[in-house]
């Protein structure tokens, strides 16, 4: 009851809301998207000095995936890729490889979540993961004779997402991203980086490696590497992830039906 | 009297997760025709009264309502959204959210799609419309090549072209500078006149409300103060202050006039009714009433900065600046202003060193810009920009005050008392532990300058400090600034809003398509009204009234304010100005 | 800021008047070809017809060599690593062994670490097969879309059944990145304002300290997005596809060829493929 209740009458109200895809606001989808397109452009020069470059868009696929949910975070990461591809085609290395990476990084993050509808859906992307990792590996021992080694070395941060993905920790993922310990938040956010920048980097290992077929000294010399790159990646998304995160948190905005936060 | 064309019955509105009414019992009628402005301080529900004319709210928000809104003949809560669209066009604040095509045409286009009117009658409105907003022959610019005026007559053209029975304009000009803001009211004016579109308008632009609306509404805590013409609400001046909100310059001039008792039977609310109504009161006694000066002050010694022939021509061949020499000394207060795109930033740019001239130099004390790196001059040289959200990458108060000075090699005990004391001069002990996007606007802006203080700069510059923001937010942010002035601060305030900058600034630097136009005391620059007109600017009322009592008596009269004016013609007994 | 839109070209083409489903189809069949194809000589072949094609179309020559020139550094390393490496690879594809490889180059015998090396005729071919692929692969981009008008493009993807949604997102992003871009800038500079100095840090802080430029971006950008929501709902949108289209797109005979010849190119280079090896790496380019 409120104190001086208003004098007209209370009405029945319909609550519309906006347009919105699997549950998330269009308009979230639209700006989410745009920050991807944007940041295409920004390289995270930090990483030149280790040899090679990404754009700052790949450190924020993930925490789309979380903010958005699987299939609306795959969408605006996924378009935000295709318009900086279409605007600037020379910036992206192999374009749709780019799309992929970008699409799958969101939509596993925003799968790392149980007790839902769609807590079945980690089979058919581990299974999906499994795949991609017997192509890529098989590929590189048949036919282009890397030692078993080289490959498990070269593709640790491939089979560790995938494992950390396939095990429960991915649930582990949004219990702790939804707390409200800054500490466990920040847990949450390396580790779900660390499974969604590896499952990405395998899909699109998968299939630049059916271009490149790197050979065993490739393989060798990338091993210490790759891992800390995406080292970098976490890192970075735990700095984005904490500070966007408490700040939605503040802000107070509407959360999507399928947000992890 | 026209028929009404909405009414607001009762109408009172909680927003969801919300305890408080935001409007509460408003009882309210839109006539057609009629150009309706609404006014009230910020929080006082204006923006949720003009999204409940076409159902957004309580549709899109959700939350409690009371009451009924009627528009053409529809009750609000009872048609979907996409249908009230057809009768009540929306214009908001932000020129760059409401622009959401990548081209004029398909802006124009957007809502009639979706209201599937046919392409032939599509392709048949556009000119029309772009013609009544005067933007023809722009079908297929990008937006991003419209400047902040003709994208807001955009989205009116966008909603024209629905054929609304109402335009409603929430606080349309706010973000614009002067030539934007008169296209605008221009616009809505010759809509309104010629074409009889009916005009619901919420504005803090009192001297143009005052000029073109035909009744107010006065809203306080989402509650209707008073309604009628705008000489029944703006003439209320005690009422209007106690509420934070400004009359017109001419009306307070005239208030102020009748508390020293002069016998004003009614206050005018327009320029040409004060001018008419001051000329007889022009009397040979009055004087020039403040003891500001007319000449620059000498100064001593090195300047801070200083600016020798500065040219600028941008990668583009764009020439921004065009030799300007100037110095700025320890201790004063600059205003610097001009039109969009007369060189203002770019000029401070140089003071920041994220712009090199081209030709010419930069020095700030002494040293070119060259020899300094960005953030060594970041500490003697602070920056506010306009908008404190793209500034905050911490998440509390304190972080972010701490934030650079944790990468400066500080010792712990120096951060400390330097976050400290910063936090103590912006009143923000209090709000240490929050998030900084948890507090509103004003305490934000006051975070963003607690971190720049704290960096201990010698001069500190405030861009666009006042866009955006209502009467009482500019002031408190303009008080700010006189805080750190008088703390012995070097403060420059970059701006056009002129008449917020009588009672601040000592000296003005005019610029004008990347020149220098005219730089000394604040009481000679606003007085020349050509120099001003020619970077499109506008100075205060009060001045105007000032200059039409010189033009009545010959006797040179250079006021800034309104008490100004007032005193300047209250004479003693003996007849000697007071 | 030129680079913040989509490119178009100035010349009318075949290209240009084209509906944008026959293009979006080139573009597929094309990244498909040239992604199965191996050989040095038939993914050269397509890269440079691509190539002319995008002259032909009037995409920039100064473009065009953009794009090499950022290639060129992969193009080397390509060239070396594969030159003198992939001996595994070449035999399992080509069936020779590799002291029956053509040597172009080998460092001496006594030389320490790599004495012996040597770069391979075959290897290099192998690489100029990679180099080829990546550059129609990234060619096919511009020839398709900076010949084609946003407007159309969207249309097009709607009529090509892409839900409407994912088309409006499409043209909301490319109204708003160029703002978001120049947003970036602001909050870069406004960072740099503070009195952090990149330069004299370390990688981590630098590192720690830089990302944080995207927390008031996406804070902002998601904060707006609320107003811009109404927006949409005050111009009657709701994401229905039920709704007229001011740009028609409408597919004439020669989409309806350009369909038929890159449906049969990609039938007869996946047959030729899989069924006579064409388009198989041989090793043998002379």
């Amino acid at each position: 009851m409120l104190d001086n209740q208003p004098t007209g009458e209370e009405r029945t109200v319909t609550y519309v809301g906006g347009a919105t895809i699997d549950g998330a606001p269009i308009a979230y989808i639209v700006v989410l998207s745009a920050v991807c397109t944007a940041l295409a452009f920004i390289p995270f020069s930090v990483i030149v000095a280790l040899g090679g470059s990404f754009p700052l868009s790949q450190a924020i696929f993930p925490l789309v995936g979380w903010i958005l949910g699987p299939i609306a975070g795959a969408i605006a990461s996924g378009v935000g890729a295709l318009v900086g591809v279409f605007v600037a085609p020379h910036t992206a290395g192999i374009p749709a490889v780019r799309v992929i990476g970008a699409v799958v990084a969101s939509f596993v993050a925003g799968s790392m979540r149980h007790g839902t509808r769609r807590s079945w859906w980690w089979f058919p992307i581990t299974v999906t993961g499994v795949i991609c990792l017997a192509l890529f590996g098989g590929r590189a021992m048949v036919q282009n004779g890397v030692s078993l080694w080289a490959v498990v070395a070269g593709a640790f941060i491939d089979w560790s997402a995938l494992l950390l993905f396939a095990l429960p920790t991915r649930a582990l993922v949004s219990k702790w991203i939804s707390s409200p310990n800054p500490g466990l938040m920040a847990t949450g956010l390396g580790l779900g980086t660390w499974i969604a920048a590896g499952m990405a980097h395998l899909v699109k290992g998968m299939i630049t490696y059916f271009m490149y077929n790197w050979p065993e000294d490739v393989w060798v010399t990338l091993i210490p590497i790759i891992p800390v790159e995406n080292l970098l990646r976490v890192a970075v998304g735990i700095t984005i992830g904490t500070g966007v995160i408490t700040g939605l948190r503040a802000i107070g905005l509407v959360k999507p039906r399928e947000a992890v936060y | 009297m026209p028929e009404a064309i909405a009414t607001f019955d009762k109408v009172s509105y909680m927003y969801p997760r919300s305890t408080a009414l935001v409007l509460r019992d408003i009882s309210l009628e839109i006539r057609k025709g009629e150009f309706l402005g609404l006014i009230g301080p910020s929080g006082a529900g204006k923006t949720t009264l003009c999204l409940a004319f076409n159902g957004i709210v309580p549709q899109f928000y959700g939350g409690r309502f009371f009451g009924a809104v009627n528009v053409a003949g529809l009750d609000t809560l009872e048609h979907p959204i996409s249908t009230l669209a057809r009768y009540v066009g929306i214009v908001l604040e932000n020129p760059e959210t409401q622009i959401t095509a990548t081209s004029v045409e398909n802006e124009i286009a957007f809502a009639l799609e979706n209201l599937k009117v046919p392409r032939d009658e599509i392709l048949a409105r556009i000119p029309r419309v772009l013609e009544a907003v005067r933007l023809e022959g722009m079908e297929h610019r990008h937006p991003q090549e419209l400047s902040g005026g003709q994208k807001q007559r955009l989205a009116i053209a966008a909603m024209l072209a629905v054929r609304p029975s109402l335009l409603v304009l929430d606080e349309p000009t706010s973000q614009l500078d002067p030539v934007g803001a008169h296209e605008v009211f221009r616009t809505v004016q010759e809509l309104n006149r010629e074409l009889g579109v009916t005009i619901v308008m919420a504005s803090h632009a009192a001297e143009e409300l005052a000029e073109y609306a035909d009744r107010l509404v006065l809203l306080n805590a989402g509650q209707i103060v008073d309604e009628g013409p705008p000489a029944k609400l703006y003439t209320q001046v005690e009422l209007m202050q106690q509420l934070h909100l400004r009359p017109p310059g001419v009306t307070r001039t005239f208030h102020y006039l009748r508390k020293a008792g002069f016998s004003i039977p009614e206050l005018p609310v327009t320029l040409n009714q004060g001018i008419a109504a001051i000329k007889p009161l022009a009397t040979a006694c009055h004087r020039q009433a403040s003891e500001g000066q007319l000449a620059p002050a000498p100064r001593d010694g090195r300047p801070l900065v200083s600016v020798t022939h500065l040219t600028h021509t941008y990668d583009d061949g764009t020439q921004a600046l065009r030799d300007i020499s100037l110095d700025i000394h320890r201790g004063e207060y600059v205003l610097i202003t001009g039109q969009n795109g007369a060189g203002k930033s770019t000029l401070v740019r140089h003071f920041l060193r994220l712009l090199l001239p081209t030709d010419g130099e930069v020095r700030i004390d002494g040293v070119p810009t060259r020899d300094l790196s960005i953030s060594a001059l970041a500490r003697r040289v602070g920056y506010v920009a306009q908008n404190p959200d793209n500034q905050i990458f911490n998440t509390t108060v304190e972080q972010e005050i701490a934030f650079a000075l944790r990468y400066l090699d500080m010792a712990t005990g120096e951060i400390r008392s330097r976050t400290e004391r910063s936090m103590a001069a912006m009143g923000l002990q209090d709000v240490r532990d929050r998030h900084p996007l948890s507090l509103p606007r004003g305490e934000r802006a006051r975070v963003v300058i607690a971190a720049i203080l704290a960096l201990e700069p010698e001069v500190v510059i405030f861009d666009e400090p006042t866009t955006g923001q209502d009467y009482q937010g500019a002031r408190a942010i303009l008080r700010l600034t006189k805080q750190l002035h008088n703390a012995g601060k070097t403060v420059i305030v970059i701006t056009h809003h002129l008449y917020l900058m009588a009672e601040y600034a000592e000296r003005v630097i005019v610029m004008g398509k990347g020149t220098l136009l005219r730089d000394a005391p604040i009481r000679v620059v606003f007085h020349e009204t050509d120099v001003l007109a020619s970077t499109y600017l506008t100075p205060p009322q009060a001045v105007q009234l000032a200059q039409a009592l010189t033009e009545a008596t010959g006797i040179p009269l250079l006021c800034l304010t309104p008490q100004e004016v007032a005193g300047a013609l209250v004479c003693d007994t003996t007849g000697r100005s007071l | 800021m030129s680079s913040m839109a989509l490119r178009t070209v100035d010349r009318d083409s075949l290209f240009t008047r084209l509906d944008f489903r026959p293009k979006l189809f080139m573009i597929a069949v094309i990244t498909v070809v040239a992604f199965v194809w191996e050989d040095p000589l038939m993914g050269g072949g397509l890269a440079l017809t691509v190539l002319l094609a995008c002259l032909a179309a009037g995409v920039r020559p100064g473009y065009i060599r953009t794009v090499l020139l950022l290639m060129l550094p992969f193009s080397l390393i390509l060239i070396l690593t594969q030159g003198f490496f992939s001996g595994a690879l070449l035999t399992n594809l080509t069936g020779l062994q590799p002291d029956s490889f053509h040597m172009l180059f080998v460092f001496p015998a006594a030389w320490p670490l790599i004495g012996s090396a040597g770069l391979s005729w075959e290897g290099v071919q192998y690489a100029l097969n990679i180099i080829a692929k990546s550059l129609t692969m990234t060619l096919v981009i511009p020839l398709g879309i900076f010949t084609t008008d946003v407007d159309t493009m969207i249309v097009g993807m709607v009529k090509a059944r892409i839900p409407y949604k994912i088309a409006f997102v499409f043209s909301s992003t490319l109204r708003f990145f160029p703002l978001l871009f120049a947003r970036t800038q602001a909050i870069i500079e406004a960072q740099r304002l503070r009195g952090l100095a990149f330069e004299t840090m370390g990688p981590v802080k630098r590192l720690r300290v830089y990302a944080r430029i995207v927390v008031p971006l996406i804070l902002s950008a998601l904060n707006e997005s609320q107003m811009l929501d109404v927006v949409l709902q005050s111009r009657a949108f709701d994401g229905s596809p039920d709704r007229t289209y001011l740009h028609d797109s409408r597919l004439m005979a020669a989409d309806y060829a350009l369909f038929g010849l890159f449906g049969l190119f990609l039938l007869t280079a996946i047959i030729g493929y899989v069924v006579f090896g064409v388009g198989k790496f041989t090793g043998v380019l002379w």
